[in-house]
């Protein structure tokens, strides 16, 4: 089990990390999701030690790690970039773990050799051992990388980004690759990504990294359904969120008024967020919505086909954004004019509500 | 393509068929082929008329018949036989190439560090850049004054030894340090020493220090690492430092002929002293041998590495 305990690390004046905790179980496999920049490969990068925190602790199988000189840690790591080594042959590049680290070398020849095959082999790469770096494809790259670290059967495997250097073909197959190696094997994966769909395809538990923390960390379904925070629901790319305060038993944002949930228990006066899924928004034209009832009036924009769904861009009154999702199967949008008024509802049971942390 | 499309008693030499000449792809493969052709002559004309020609004069000329005031061109062996049949000469050959590699090992030993620190330690390549220019700024003087300058420095008056004296680590100068084949190894030493930094420099900052990270987060301690990963991607940097080096330091003659006191005499002091008599025909005989060395050795360099693939 790999444990974060309130690590912190900034790069001059901007915190990368800050008071982050986190867990990593044995034997599973964690997708971290974050936004660009948001301290993902920093914090694969700490765990690794290619650099050390400014604060806190990092701890595997209680054992301290932090201050531990990365090649002695035990940790597996595949780079985005694969990070081969060019002048080495694909079964030279695998041997190169167990041949050269400083703790347990493997000096048997014959052992070095069997044991650079079986993993060439279960990564699919059976009889390219001879190849040279440059004479391969890049899916057959991801995996010598992913063989070269497995092969030293550390106790948990980074991955930066695996995929991102592959085709969207090839992404597919990997994933499936990734989860069933990982499986076999039984080491606990950390696949860091910045693609929602990734995160919550790959992992059997998904963390949401925002603002230097880990903002939620759960099962996939959980983190999509029930997002802890508004952050968590903003990295999803489901969620439209809004800001406000809570006044005369509704939630007043610059969008709009917003009913509460009936189990709110929010007092009055206080701040708190509203999460709404994409596809929990109806959109009524403003002559049908004459009943009385409250909805934010926003303007249609432009809407974005992707095959079975169709998105939809709504600006509100403050020039917000607000987004939502019509699947094409059982389309329930009614036909809609770009630069028209129209008036977004939703059941306040469907949202989400987060009460402001105290800062 | 048009061999199959050709009926099989036509031999593959024939010209391809009418239609294939017309073929869009064809023209512009011809096209492409002229205008390499075109890029390609000035430097082929250029290396023709300086190189080529003039090499092929020396070897002519050294076979030219030689009198004490004149050359004249009847050809002979005479020069090639006194030149190979006295003893002073062929040491001459053998000192050339003691030099070369008693200069290629510190210039290797103290370049390779330095390299080192500049393409790999540093991040910043500004600094990578600044710190080169530092190493380049002794070439700002004079060549002769860089020579000349190792004088007040290793005579038996010069710095070394007045440091040494005053230490009381010594009681009488060392003479070894001027006019000796120290001297001139000293002072071909700093030099060439960055012609070895530069390529080795350019080499190791081309590593990804992902690469590096990876070999650590495999398990491999420094040591391992040089050795392993390292080393062998500076190699293409390494000879070709040498290939720098060596050429420059087996065609030498001014460091040898100011530092050693005429007691090192390479096969360039040889040249420059018989054309000063005007002894053209043996003057080229001595050109051809250093020519030959030269071509000879820098060949057996370029076998260890394939410079086509390092761009």
């Amino acid at each position: 089990m790999l444990v974060l305990k309130q690590v912190s690390k900034s790069y001059g004046a901007t915190a990368a990390l800050h008071g982050l905790d986190f867990i990593v179980p044995q034997d599973r496999y964690v997708s971290l999701l974050g936004a660009s920049g948001s301290g993902k490969t920093t914090l694969l990068r700490l765990i690794a030690g290619f650099e050390e925190p400014d604060a806190g602790r990092i701890l595997l199988d209680d054992a301290r790690l932090d201050g531990v000189p990365t090649h002695r840690r035990d940790i597996g790591f595949v780079f985005q970039n694969f990070a081969l080594f060019p002048h080495l042959s694909v079964a030279e590049n695998v041997a190169f773990g167990l041949k050269y680290r400083a703790d347990n070398r493997v000096t048997d020849a014959d052992e070095i050799r069997a044991r650079s095959n079986d993993m060439l082999d279960l990564v699919g790469l059976k009889g390219l051992g001879g190849r040279a770096v440059g004479a391969i494809s890049g899916g057959q790259k991801q995996r010598v990388a992913l063989a070269r670290t497995l092969v030293c059967e550390p106790r948990v495997v980074l991955l930066d980004e695996p995929l991102g250097a592959l085709d969207a073909n090839l992404r597919e197959r990997m994933c499936d690759e990734l989860r069933q190696i990982r499986a076999r094997l039984g080491v606990s994966f950390l696949h860091v990504t910045g693609s929602e769909t990734e995160a919550l395809k790959m992992g059997d538990e998904v963390a949401v990294l925002s603002g230097g923390r880990i903002s939620h960390s759960a099962a996939p379904t959980e983190v999509f359904t029930q997002p802890a925070n508004a952050e968590t629901a903003r990295h999803l790319n489901a969620y439209n969120t809004f800001a406000g305060r809570v006044a005369n038993g509704v939630l007043e944002t610059p969008e709009g008024p917003l009913r509460l949930p009936h189990d709110s228990k929010l007092a009055e006066g206080t701040t708190a967020e509203m999460s709404v899924r994409f596809d929990r928004i109806a959109v009524l034209a403003p002559e049908s919505a004459s009943d009385g009832r409250m909805g934010l009036p926003a303007r249609f924009i432009t809407s974005e086909f992707n095959g079975s769904t169709r998105l939809c861009f709504f600006r509100a009154l403050d020039g917000e954004l607000i987004q939502v999702l019509d699947h094409l199967s059982a389309p329930r949008l009614p036909d809609l004019d770009e630069g028209s008024a129209y008036e977004l509802r939703f059941d306040p049971e469907d949202a989400i509500l987060h009460p402001q942390r105290a800062a | 393509m048009i061999q199959t499309a050709t009926p099989a008693t036509v031999p593959p030499a024939a010209p391809p068929a009418p239609d294939a000449r017309h073929s869009p792809a064809l023209k512009r493969a011809q096209r492409d082929r002229r205008r390499a052709l075109l890029l390609l002559s000035p430097g082929v004309l250029w290396m023709l008329l300086f190189m080529v020609l003039p090499l092929l004069m020396v070897v002519y000329v050294s076979f030219w018949t030689q009198t004490t005031f004149a050359v004249s061109p009847d050809l002979t062996t005479a020069s090639w036989e006194q030149f190979l049949g006295s003893s002073t000469y062929l040491s001459s050959i053998w000192t050339t190439l003691r030099i070369w590699v008693v200069v290629l090992a510190p210039t290797l030993l103290i370049g390779y560090p330095v390299a080192l620190f500049i393409g790999l330690m540093v991040r910043s390549k500004t600094l990578q850049t600044a710190l080169l220019v530092l190493c380049v700024i002794p070439f700002w003087t004079s060549f002769l004054i860089r020579v000349i300058a190792w004088r007040p420095m290793l005579g038996t008056e010069g710095a070394i030894n007045t440091i040494l004296m005053n230490l009381g680590l010594i009681d009488a100068p060392l003479t070894f340090l001027l006019f000796s084949e120290f001297s001139v190894v000293v002072g071909m030493t700093q030099i060439y020493c960055v012609f070895m930094v530069g390529p080795i420099t350019f080499m190791l900052a081309r590593i990804d220090p992902s690469i590096l990270e990876a070999a650590r987060d495999l398990g491999a301690g420094f040591g391992r690492i040089f050795w392993k990963i390292i080393l062998p991607l500076s190699l293409p940097g390494v000879v070709v430092g040498a290939v720098f080096v060596s050429v420059m330091v087996l065609g030498e003659f001014a460091t040898a002929a100011s530092l050693s006191g005429r007691k090192v005499n390479l096969l360039g002091n040889i040249i420059v002293s018989q054309v000063g008599s005007l002894k053209w025909a043996f003057a080229a005989v001595a050109g051809v041998v250093l020519t030959v060395i030269i071509s000879f050795i820098i060949g057996v360099l370029l076998r260890f590495v394939d410079l086509r693939k390092e761009v």
